[in-house]
C-alpha cells in the first residue's frame, strides 16, 4: 500500500519530482476508472437495447410469435395488468410473502444456527439430519405447506421461509465455527465474558458467511412464493402468470416475469448495499502496479 | 533468587497432548517433562529451544489456556486455573480484529474491562502515539503494513496494563530491518514499567539484544538444560548488539549448548 503508507511518518513525503508523478498517475487512475464505469454502464444498455431489438425483429420471421410474443406486445400487456388488472395490488401480496417469509427463514436460521455452532455436542447428534433435510428439493414441500397452512398467504410465506431457513442455518453454522480460535484465545486473556466474546468475536468473524447466505436467499424466497402462488392462489404475481399461460397469453405470461424481476432486482440492491456496509472492514481492491 | 520474588513459578510441569483424529490416530505426545522455572517480578526472560520444544505450552499455561498434566503453575503466588486475565500475550500473529479499525482495536481490551468511552478513547490516542501510528487511527487491519500491524498488537496489549506480558515468537514474521526497530521500540516501552516480560524466540541475536536471562530448552520433550544470565548492560543498543566485546564469547557459548540439541534431532531424521 505504498501511497497510504506515503502520507504517514513512516515512509516519508514524496518531495520534487517524485510528488508530481503521484499526483499524475493518481488523477489519471481516478479518470480510467471513471471512464471504465462509464463504457460498462453504457456497454450493459446497449446490449439489453440490441437484445429486445432483435428479439422485437426475429419475433414473427424466425421465431413463432406465439411462443416468443415480442417485446412491444410485452409493454403493452404489462400497461394493460398495470391500469386494468391491479398489478401493483398483486406484487403487493407477492412482496409481502416474499419479504415475510424471508425475514422468518433468515431469523430462524441465524439463531438455530448459532445456537448449534455453539452447542458441539448437540451439534453433532443434529449434524446428518440438518445436511439430510438441506439435500431434500425444499420446493416439494410446497404442496404439504399448502395442505397445512391453506390458500392464504400464510402457506406462501412458509414456502418462502422454508427455502430460505436451510441455507442461512448451514452458512451461520460454517461462519461461526470458522473464526479463528486463536482470536478468541487472545480476546478472553484480554478480559472478554462470553457475551463479549459472542457479540465481539464470534459474530463478526461470521458475517461474510451470513451476508453471502442472506444474499443467495433473496430470490429463494422469491421462487418460494411464486410456486406457491402457482399451486394455489387468488392473488400474486404468480397467479396473474399461472392465469396468462391458462388463457395462452403469452404476452401477458411475460409481462408477469418482468414484474417479477423489478422485484427481485429491488430486493438484491438492498441487501447488497446491507452486505456492503457491514463488510466495509474486508480487503476488496489490491495495489494495482501503474506502468 | 528466591521463589518469593517470583511472579511466575512452573513447578515439576508434565504435559502430555493427545493427536486430534480418528480412534486409531489418537496417539499421545510428552511435549513437557518435569519443567521448572521461576521468574523474577520485573524481569526480561526469553525461553530459546528447537522447535517443538514446548516453549510455547509454557507460555499457554501461565496464560491458564492450557492446563498442566501434572504438576502446576502458579501467578503471583496462586495457582493458575482458568484464563489469565492480568497478563498480556502478544502472539506471532498479530490476531487483530480485522473489522475493527486500529483504534478500535487498541480500545478494545479497555472495552471488556468496562472503561468508559471518553476514558478509552484518551488512553488509545496516547498509547497509539507511543508508537507513531497517529493518523491511522481509523485504517482496518489490512490497511496497515506488518510493522504497524505488530506496534497495533502491541499497545493493544500494553494499554490494560499487564504485570506480565508473554510474548510467542512476536517478531517472527516481520523483515529483519522492522524487526530490529520493533525490538528497539519494545525495550523503549518496556523500561521502567517494571514489567514482567516472557519472551519465546528462535533468534538467539534477539534473546541477548533484550533479555536479562535466557532460558534453554532441551529438544522434545522439553526440559530445562541451562539458564544463563546475559552479561550485557542496561541501556541496550540493538542496532550495535554485535559490536559489544562480551557479545560473540556470550553468543558461541549459547550456540553451542544449542546446537547439541538440534545436532541430535538431525542425526535421528537422517
Amino acid at each position: 500500500m505504498p501511497a497510504l503508507e506515503a502520507t504517514g511518518r513512516l515512509v516519508g513525503y514524496p518531495t520534487g519530482r517524485g510528488a508530481e508523478l503521484l499526483a499524475q498517475v493518481e488523477a489519471q487512475e481516478r479518470l480510467q476508472q471513471e471512464a471504465d464505469e462509464r463504457s460498462t454502464t453504457l456497454g450493459r444498455i446497449v446490449f439489453g437495447l440490441a437484445f429486445l431489438l432483435a428479439w422485437e425483429l426475429a419475433s414473427g420471421r424466425i421465431l413463432d410469435q406465439f411462443f416468443v410474443s415480442k417485446p412491444s406486445h410485452i409493454a403493452a400487456a404489462l400497461w394493460a395488468m398495470l391500469t386494468k388488472e391491479a398489478l401493483l395490488y398483486h406484487m403487493q401480496f407477492t412482496v409481502i410473502e416474499a419479504l415475510t417469509g424471508y425475514v422468518i427463514g433468515a431469523g430462524a436460521g441465524l439463531i438455530l444456527g448459532f445456537s448449534l455452532a455453539r452447542l458441539e455436542f448437540v451439534y453433532r447428534i443434529v449434524e446428518p439430519y440438518v445436511v439430510a433435510f438441506y439435500g431434500i428439493p425444499r420446493i416439494a414441500l410446497a404442496p404439504l405447506f399448502i395442505l397445512w397452512f391453506g390458500i392464504g398467504i400464510t402457506s406462501k410465506i412458509a414456502v418462502a421461509a422454508i427455502m430460505v431457513f436451510f441455507i442461512v442455518l448451514i452458512n451461520t453454522i460454517a461462519g461461526i465455527r470458522s473464526a479463528p480460535a486463536q482470536l478468541i484465545q487472545v480476546a478472553r486473556v484480554m478480559g472478554a465474558t462470553e457475551w463479549d466474546l459472542v457479540r465481539k468475536v464470534i459474530f463478526p468473524a461470521a458475517t461474510p458467511f451470513i451476508i453471502a447466505a442472506l444474499q443467495i436467499t433473496v430470490p429463494q424466497a422469491m421462487i418460494g412464493a411464486i410456486v406457491g402462488e402457482f399451486i394455489s392462489s387468488n392473488r400474486g404475481v404468480g397467479h396473474l402468470i399461472s392465469r396468462a399461460a391458462g388463457f395462452l397469453d403469452t404476452p401477458g405470461l411475460f409481462a408477469g416475469i418482468f414484474a417479477l424481476l423489478v422485484i427481485v432486482l429491488v430486493m438484491n440492491y438492498a441487501i447488497t448495499k446491507l452486505g456492503n456496509h457491514l463488510m466495509r472492514w474486508s480487503p476488496r481492491k489490491a495495489v494495482r502496479d501503474v506502468p | 533468587m528466591s521463589a518469593n520474588d517470583a511472579v511466575i513459578e512452573v513447578r515439576d510441569v508434565f504435559k502430555v497432548f493427545v493427536a486430534q483424529g480418528d480412534a486409531q490416530q489418537r496417539r499421545a505426545f510428552l511435549a513437557l517433562h518435569d519443567v521448572n522455572l521461576a521468574i523474577g517480578r520485573g524481569r526480561f526472560i526469553s525461553l530459546v529451544g528447537p522447535s517443538g520444544c514446548g516453549k510455547s505450552t509454557v507460555l499457554n499455561m501461565i496464560a491458564g489456556l492450557v492446563r498442566p498434566t501434572e504438576g502446576e503453575v502458579r501467578y503471583g503466588g496462586t495457582a493458575v486455573s482458568g484464563v489469565n486475565t492480568d497478563i498480556g500475550y502478544i502472539t506471532q500473529d498479530d490476531n487483530l480484529l480485522p473489522w475493527r479499525t486500529l483504534r478500535e482495536n487498541v480500545e478494545v481490551a479497555l472495552e471488556f474491562r468496562g472503561v468508559p468511552a471518553g476514558q478509552r478513547r484518551e488512553q488509545a490516542t496516547r498509547y497509539i502515539a507511543m508508537v507513531g501510528l497517529n493518523g491511522f487511527e481509523h485504517h482496518y487491519p489490512h490497511e496497515l503494513s506488518g510493522g504497524m500491524r505488530k506496534r497495533t498488537a502491541l499497545v493493544r496489549t500494553l494499554i490494560y496494563e499487564p504485570s506480565v506480558v508473554l510474548m510467542d515468537e512476536p517478531f517472527g514474521p516481520l523483515d529483519a530491518q522492522t524487526r530490529v526497530i520493533l525490538q528497539d521500540e519494545l525495550l523503549r516501552l518496556w523500561t521502567g514499567t517494571g514489567k514482567t516480560i516472557v519472551f519465546v524466540t528462535h533468534d538467539l541475536v534477539e534473546a541477548i539484544a533484550l533479555s536479562d536471562e535466557i532460558v534453554l530448552f532441551s529438544r522434545a520433550p522439553g526440559t530445562i538444560k541451562r539458564r544463563y544470565e546475559v552479561p550485557l548492560p542496561r541501556p541496550r543498543d540493538v542496532f550495535h548488539i554485535h559490536a559489544d566485546p562480551r557479545f560473540p564469547e556470550f553468543y558461541d557459548r549459547l550456540w553451542n549448548d544449542l546446537r547439541e540439541e538440534i545436532g541430535v534431532v538431525q542425526l535421528e531424521a537422517s
